[in-house]
């Protein structure tokens, strides 16, 4: 009998264990800490970054700290802008996205200022009702005078920063990076999308290597590298275009380059699919690259580096208006090939000068001579101001072939 | 102890490797390069050729007992009071282990993807998991660790195949580094040996293996899975970002996954799917260590069941996972908690080899 009674209550408390057990299991289903529906998340597609004045800044906005704490010295001040999308109106598919006339836009452009990005972004949290989300953001536009003052800044808050993808697009702006983000392109409903795809589109058309933000980022770490990123310039309130390559010795940006020398530098990278035009003025024609490769040896010459190049670059004959030009045997090609050839070994030579003068090796000479030759760079470099120093001194040698195959479809 | 041996040789295999990879991953490119720079794969080599001989000793010594685990057959060699504080030794360290793997995946798990969710949260879940998980016998144990290792494996080698894309050749060179100095790369070769000492918990498997004898063939492949996947990560991620960014990098191997898309934009990034993985290594590593330390308490106090104590032990090495104040401070007890644990899991097997060696010479000249 005892027994019996044992048994039920034993049953009865596996019930009762299971009531209440059941139940708590159930619970963290449905309600994560983390849970944000995405439409209560404000997420920002782009972001651009300028220098601010006292005066535009205003007072301090004392989100993030109290006034009087600041220190004596003036810190300079940025001003982000951001491109949130707005949910429910970005274009899924190219049926709903249309001219756009008269819609709605899709995105809002917000701005806010602070001594660092995190101290503005987080002014900017104090203006909108989500929650910021970097999770999709694509774009991080810089203005030329942010980013030849330093980039420390934005490296390490995006860095830091576990929902920026490394895989997002940097680039410098001439004049205010601001505009970018206002941008009303006729091609895409989305600024940041177009900014987005005018740079993938880039890198398939060889017009710019694929140059995220992550290779952007391990390029200014490595000693024998400097790094480089896409130089814009807006265009008419509309569209940008791409102006050349924003040179940097370490953080700051010291230069820039033509767009023709992005193809040069590309060749010279080896970076195999070509996209350059070159228009040669004394022949009045078009030569247009589609095949690069390059090679280059390392030699130590007298204490220095000295490096040859050797570069092959394989494309076609895309126009030539000047009749009087004949154009119809191998051999008047491969006279054509060579002055072609004597002009690009100038331009490249030309290439590093800007270089070397900028104290910029986006080549990444440095890293060949630290991969090849480590005896020599432990025991003359080490550093990267060293390298800079001895990039200044190395001597270059430049061996440019240039191969025509091709005419197009028009004879002679 | 007459339960049947069951536990194949391919099991056992798969569960050392599956007990080796785990939460280190995450940092391992960082701590490579840090002892060598460029040099960060050939550490890693080297370490994992140093894991394999210690745990070729270790099993070495499990197969000279083939029915017994570790915890019998010390107190056969060393008498029961010494076996006793080698086995509390032993129980101390493998607990702590646990904790700190439990704590240092709440922490990438705060940090990385659910930043608002309690720490503790995501640390007692997984202790959880580990210990009901525990409650099962050494056959059931070593099921989950084969059932699970292609889970761990093949998005590992995905990524870092992937990765390749983005790889430069010569971020790897020189192979020996640039600025590796004696003392960093024994830093390195330590610390990241370390990782591997949860393969310890197949002196436990022996005894049920269907052929002990095999058992050094079986944590031999166990170490190359392991340790070749290891330095395939390093490989990778060094490749892709460069000695002086992974320097940079708390977890490299993240931002590997990261910086990783599939082809076609099918996925954008990997990490999501990778840290989801990533939870399945951590689970098994976990695993094998809170078994190893309810294991060895069950036989100090000479206990028939282990399943008692899965639930007990929780709250200890929950209470330890919570005693690191920072990420920081975490990582430098690893570092240090590592190599005690390196003269505990190897020492200590040395020293019963030793008492071995010596008994075995005293009973053949008696």
């Amino acid at each position: 009998m005892r027994e019996r009674n044992f048994m039920r209550l034993l049953r009865f408390l596996r019930t009762g264990f299971a009531v209440v057990l059941l139940p708590t299991l159930l619970l963290p289903l449905g309600g994560c800490w983390d849970r944000l529906e995405i439409e209560k998340r404000a997420v920002v597609l782009g972001i651009a970054v300028d220098s601010a004045t006292a005066k535009e800044a205003g007072d301090d906005n004392k989100v993030t700290h109290l006034g009087r704490e600041l220190p004596k010295v003036e810190t300079h001040k940025l001003r982000i802008t951001a491109q949130i999308a707005i949910p429910g109106r970005i274009p899924l598919g190219p049926g709903e996205g249309g001219s756009g006339g008269g819609k709605p836009k899709p995105v809002w452009v917000v701005s806010a200022y602070g001594h660092t990005i995190d101290d503005a972004m987080m002014v900017l949290q104090q203006k909108l009702s989500d929650r910021i989300f970097l999770g999709h953001l694509r774009v991080i536009v810089v203005a030329e005078d942010v980013a030849r003052a330093g980039m420390s800044n934005i490296n390490d808050y995006f860095r830091r920063n576990p929902q920026v993808r490394r895989l997002a697009w940097m680039i410098v702006a001439k004049d205010e990076a601001a505009s970018l983000m206002a941008a009303n392109p006729e091609l895409k409903r989305v600024p940041a999308l177009y900014i987005l795809a005018m740079m993938d589109h880039a890198v398939e058309m060889g017009k710019y290597p694929d140059e995220f933000v992550g290779k952007f980022w391990s390029k200014r770490s490595s000693k024998g590298r400097d790094p480089h990123l896409p130089y814009v310039q807006m265009e008419a309130g509309e569209t940008f275009s791409l102006k050349g390559m924003a040179l940097f010795d370490g953080d700051r940006m010291v230069d820039y380059t033509d767009p023709l020398q992005i193809g040069v530098f590309m060749a010279m990278t080896n970076i195999q699919s070509g996209g350059y035009s070159v228009y040669t003025p004394r022949e009045n024609l078009m030569y247009r690259a589609t095949y690069r490769s390059a090679k280059t040896r390392l030699k130590i010459e007298n204490g220095h580096p000295h490096f040859r190049i050797d570069i092959q670059v394989e494309g076609n004959i895309e126009e030539k208006p000047n009749e009087s030009y004949d154009l119809e045997t191998a051999a008047q090609l491969a006279a054509l090939e060579k002055r072609l050839g004597a002009a690009a070994q100038k331009g490249a030579l030309a290439l590093i000068a800007l270089t070397q003068e900028a104290n910029a090796d986006i080549f990444g000479f440095g890293e060949l001579v630290r991969a090849k030759k480590p005896a020599f760079w432990n025991r003359e470099i080490r550093t990267k101001d060293n390298w800079h120093r001895m990039y200044k001194k190395s001597t270059f040698e430049v061996n440019y072939v240039i191969k025509i195959r091709r005419v197009g479809m028009k004879a002679e | 102890m007459n339960r049947p041996a069951t536990v194949t040789t391919l099991q056992a295999a798969a569960l050392v490797a599956g007990s080796i990879i785990g939460v280190g991953v995450l940092p391992l490119p960082r701590v490579a390069t840090l002892a060598a720079d460029t040099g960060g794969p050939l550490v890693t080599g080297v370490a994992v050729l140093a894991a394999w001989l210690a745990l070729w000793l270790i099993t070495k010594l499990g197969t000279l007992f083939p029915q017994q685990s570790i915890f019998q057959y010390s107190e056969i060699l060393l008498g029961r009071w010494l076996a006793a504080i080698g086995t509390l030794l032993l129980i101390c360290f493998f607990a702590f282990l646990a904790s700190l793997a439990a704590r240092e995946f709440g922490e990438v798990v705060v940090t990385a993807v659910l930043r608002k969710t309690p720490l503790e949260m995501t640390v007692l879940a997984m202790l959880l998991l580990a210990a009901i998980a525990a409650r099962n016998d050494v056959r059931t144990f070593s099921y989950i660790h084969m059932f699970y290792l292609p889970f761990i494996l093949a998005p590992g080698i995905l990524i870092i195949a992937l990765s390749l894309k983005n790889a430069v050749s010569l971020n790897l060179l020189p192979l020996w580094g640039n600025d590796a100095t004696a003392l960093s790369v024994t830093h390195g070769i330590l610390t990241i040996a370390s990782l591997f000492q949860v393969a310890f918990v197949v002196t436990i498997v022996i005894p049920h293996m269907k052929q002990p004898q095999k058992a050094l063939k079986a944590s031999s492949w166990g170490v190359v899975i392991a340790g070749g996947l290891y330095v395939a990560i390093v490989l990778a991620t060094i490749a892709v970002f460069g000695s002086e960014e992974t320097r940079l990098l708390i977890w490299p191997t993240l931002e590997l996954a990261k910086t990783t898309s599939l082809p076609a934009n099918i996925l954008e990034r990997l990490d999501a799917a990778f840290l989801a993985i990533w939870v399945t290594a951590v689970f098994t590593t976990l695993l094998s260590t809170y078994y190893l330390t309810i294991h060895a308490i069950s036989q100090l106090f000479r206990l028939k069941d282990h399943r008692l104590l899965t639930y007990f032990v929780l709250p200890f090495i929950f209470w330890m996972a919570m005693l690191p104040q920072s990420v920081l401070q975490l990582y430098q007890i690893v570092e240090l908690v590592g190599r005690i644990g390196l003269c505990i899991t190897f020492g200590y097997p040395i020293i019963l080899l030793l008492v071995w060696l010596l008994r075995r010479r005293g009973v053949s000249s008696s």
